[in-house]
């Protein structure tokens, strides 16, 4: 099992590959998704034998249509959805067939940020972030609703790297959408997360936003978390990725550097008919 | 020209298949659903008719009748605004005299006997001191009465003679009592029941004492002090009150004013403790009648059908008509009539539970799951918050809902204020019923009130 790993080179001293410019095939691979098919119970086959690394350090975008399968493949990853066939392996263990507390072990190490936020709208924007940490506390104190100290200062502190502590007591609902996704990754932060999912983070924000969210997990990628993002927007995937998948009706029809994404294969991916309505962002 | 000939004689044919059966023509037209409703519109009409026989209402059928022929030998549809209209004319009077609307029959004296002690509601009275003092009489009489002699502090209360039976004229005075003040003269039987001794026995004997607080007065022993009696002809020692009564400043709640309050917290107790019940029970039983939990599989959903079934008939039959049940199970009083609060609600509730689980939005559940929490945590964190709020709130409407249904639960028996109001209404006593419906009033405004303002606040 550990033979999978041998591309394991050089333990890297900083984190910050990008900046050091360590190159991309000397890096730990973190994940391997391998032949990974999924087949939902009413027949859609959502996922169709699709392959790749991801390694330490990167930002990986995954693009695709509306449809082509791309939360399925996130959800896969932490496995919110079961594959149906493949392995996905994280730190040499096989993520298919693990345990529910080996699970939650590896869980609790991948941060999720959503579309829809998924904040619980009616607690408080603190509840929310320290939900984030529900993997790590006392569970029987969490149930309660007792947290100790030194989570609630974790909790703003995360709020401040994201620049809404003001807001830590304000409803869920009380904030616009951007902060609300700010939250989000507040909470994510919270789990001290080698490794953020982030499902189209931006698609239901307007382009200023999507810039200055995009922004923070690019700062937070530079920090040493690797980043798995699905986006939509060409100009935005130039932007941030450091390596593109592209996805189309469950098949990967693409591995490569966003430079590789040209008009040309953009179409390719996304098909004839998408070419109006994409026009405005490439 | 030929063919015009032709469809002019299939509209003859129609107009007359629908003379014999409205409808038919229509029917065979091809206008099936249409030529059906005609047809049992008619006869329901025709049958009303018949049923209440009133020549002058055979105009609503014969005009439909007439309608249908039109629209059968028409080429394109009629409007059946007509027939729709004479129906309802129909119909309104025949409800009108079914209703027996008759406005001469409104009593303005009656109703002016009704509304003038109910403008002055007996809730509170001024606090009064009582001075009484009794003599004993017996009836009927013995071979050897008891002497009808009695003092007290200074009072001296005689009855001559010193026994009757019931009809006898007896002479009573009293001495010693306060002098100048009204004074009631009251019968008591041996088990406590007074009888008034007034005109007729229906009213109150009020005399008033002398400067010397002595009164002297000639009563009958009342016909009705041997009702309760076991056997009329053993002589008992009844009592011959004297009641009077000065105030001393202040006021204090009158008996029917207690009666009142004790009634309205029993309504609003019973309420309560038919909501909490209802709360227990509806919180699981939602769970099986929401669909989304439910409709994975056969199995649960044929679980969710029977529950949701069972639900709804139980939430159209009223609490009044389910205590009814109740009140021949576990007897008179509050408990029956919470018990039958409780089963509505629990109906009720599991509804409404039910539609907010169905709502419960799923993105957060997977955030949580996402972040490593057990399923406990999951739901303490993420299904929890979203459904207290909802839950709460319609919890609140309920119980504002069956403290309006516990005030008139009592109608049939199930405690509360209701009680109270059928006990006031039997002894026609206006003051009251009317402090009692101020009562309610109160009760069911002021927890309107709070269950919105609480509601608000949660939503
Ligand atoms: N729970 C589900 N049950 C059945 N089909 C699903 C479910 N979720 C997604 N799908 C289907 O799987 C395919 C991929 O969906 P998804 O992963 O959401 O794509 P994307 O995120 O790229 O829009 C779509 O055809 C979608 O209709
Ligand atoms: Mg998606």
């Amino acid at each position: 099992m550990s033979s999978l790993f041998h591309s394991t080179l050089i333990p890297c001293p900083s984190p910050n590959w990008r900046e050091v410019g360590v190159r991309a095939e000397w890096r730990t691979i973190m994940l391997r998704i391998q032949n990974v098919t999924k087949t939902y119970p009413n027949g859609t086959q959502a996922l169709k034998n699709v392959s790749f690394d991801v390694k330490d350090g990167e930002f990986l975008v995954v693009i695709g249509l509306s449809g082509s399968g791309k939360s399925t493949l996130l959800r896969c990853i932490n496995r919110l959805i079961d594959p149906t066939e493949g392995k996905i392996f994280w730190d040499n263990t096989d993520i298919t067939i693990a345990s529910p507390a080996e699970l939650r072990n590896i869980r609790r190490k991948i941060g999720m940020v959503f579309q829809q936020f998924n904040l619980v709208k009616r607690s408080s924007v603190m509840t929310n972030v320290l939900s984030g940490r529900l993997g790590y506390v006392n569970p029987w104190l969490s149930l309660v609703g007792i947290w100790p100290e030194e989570e609630k200062k974790k909790a703003l502190q995360s709020l401040e790297r994201v620049g809404i502590a003001d807001k830590a007591y304000n409803r869920a609902d009380a904030l616009s959408g951007g902060q609300q996704q700010r939250v989000g990754i507040a909470r994510a932060l919270m789990q001290d997360p080698k490794l953020i999912l982030a499902d189209e983070p931006v698609a239901s924000l307007d382009p200023v936003l999507s810039h200055s969210i995009l922004q923070y997990l690019e700062q937070l990628n530079k920090e040493g978390i690797t980043v798995i993002c699905s986006l939509h927007f060409l100009d935005l995937v130039h932007r941030y990725a450091t390596r593109v998948v592209a996805l189309k009706d469950g098949v990967k029809v693409f591995e490569g550097s966003a430079q590789e994404i040209d008009r040309a294969k953009f179409k390719e991916i996304y098909g004839e008919e998408a070419q109006e309505v994409r026009a405005a962002s490439l | 020209m030929e063919q015009s000939t032709v469809t002019n004689s299939r509209l003859g044919l129609s107009g007359l298949l629908s003379a014999v059966i409205p409808g038919l023509g229509q029917f065979v037209r091809g206008q099936r659903y249409r030529g059906v409703a005609i047809l049992l519109g008619f006869l329901v009409m025709l049958a009303t008719v018949v049923w209440y026989k009133n020549p002058l209402w055979y105009a609503s059928p014969i005009a439909i009748w007439l309608w249908n022929v039109w629209d059968a030998a028409s080429a394109r549809q009629r409007s059946i605004l007509l027939p729709v209209l004479f129906g309802l004319l129909a119909a309104y009077s025949i409800g009108w005299r079914v209703v027996g609307i008759d406005f001469s029959k409104a009593d303005m004296n009656r109703a002016r006997m009704i509304v003038r002690p109910m403008l002055r509601p007996d809730f509170i009275q001024e606090r009064r001191e009582r001075n009484t003092m009794w003599v004993p009489v017996q009836v009927p009489c013995a071979p050897e009465p008891p002497k009808a002699v009695r003092e007290d502090g200074g009072k001296k209360a005689t009855a001559i003679p010193d026994c009757g039976p019931v009809g006898e004229t007896i002479i009573v005075s009293v001495s010693g009592m306060w002098p100048n003040t009204e004074t009631n003269v009251v019968w008591q039987n041996p088990i406590g029941n007074s009888m008034m001794l007034g005109e007729g026995e229906t009213s109150m004997l009020v005399l008033t004492t002398d400067e010397n607080g002595s009164l002297t007065t000639a009563i009958r022993v009342p016909t009705t002090a041997l009702v309760a009696a076991p056997d009329p002809t053993l002589p008992q020692l009844h009592r011959v009150y004297f009641d009077q009564y000065r105030p001393i400043g202040g006021y204090e709640l009158s008996f029917i004013g207690n009666e009142v309050l004790k009634g309205a917290l029993a309504t609003v107790a019973m309420a309560l403790i038919a909501t909490v019940l209802a709360v227990l029970f509806a919180i699981p039983i939602s769970f099986l009648a929401a669909h989304n939990l439910m409709s994975g599989n056969p199995v649960t959903y044929a679980i969710y059908v029977v529950v949701r079934t069972l639900l709804n008939i139980l939430r159209s039959i009223e609490s009044v008509i389910i205590a009814i049940v109740f009140v021949v199970i576990v007897g008179l009083g509050e408990f029956a009539g919470a018990l039958a609060l409780a089963v509505h609600s629990i109906a009720a509730l599991a509804k409404l539970y039910s539609e907010v689980i169905e709502g419960i939005d799923p993105g957060p559940i997977e955030a949580i799951r996402s972040t490593g929490a057990n399923w406990v945590q999951t739901v303490r964190y993420a299904v929890i918050p979203q459904i207290i709020p909802p839950f709460t709130a319609f919890t609140l409407y309920r119980w504002d809902i069956n403290v309006r249904s516990a005030t008139i639960i009592g109608f049939v028996g199930g405690g509360g204020i209701g009680f109270l109001i059928i006990e006031l209404t039997r002894v026609n006593n206006m003051r009251g019923l009317s402090s009692v419906f101020i009562a309610i009033a109160l009760v069911v405004v002021t927890l309107d009130y709070l269950s919105a303002k609480l509601r608000e606040r949660l939503v």
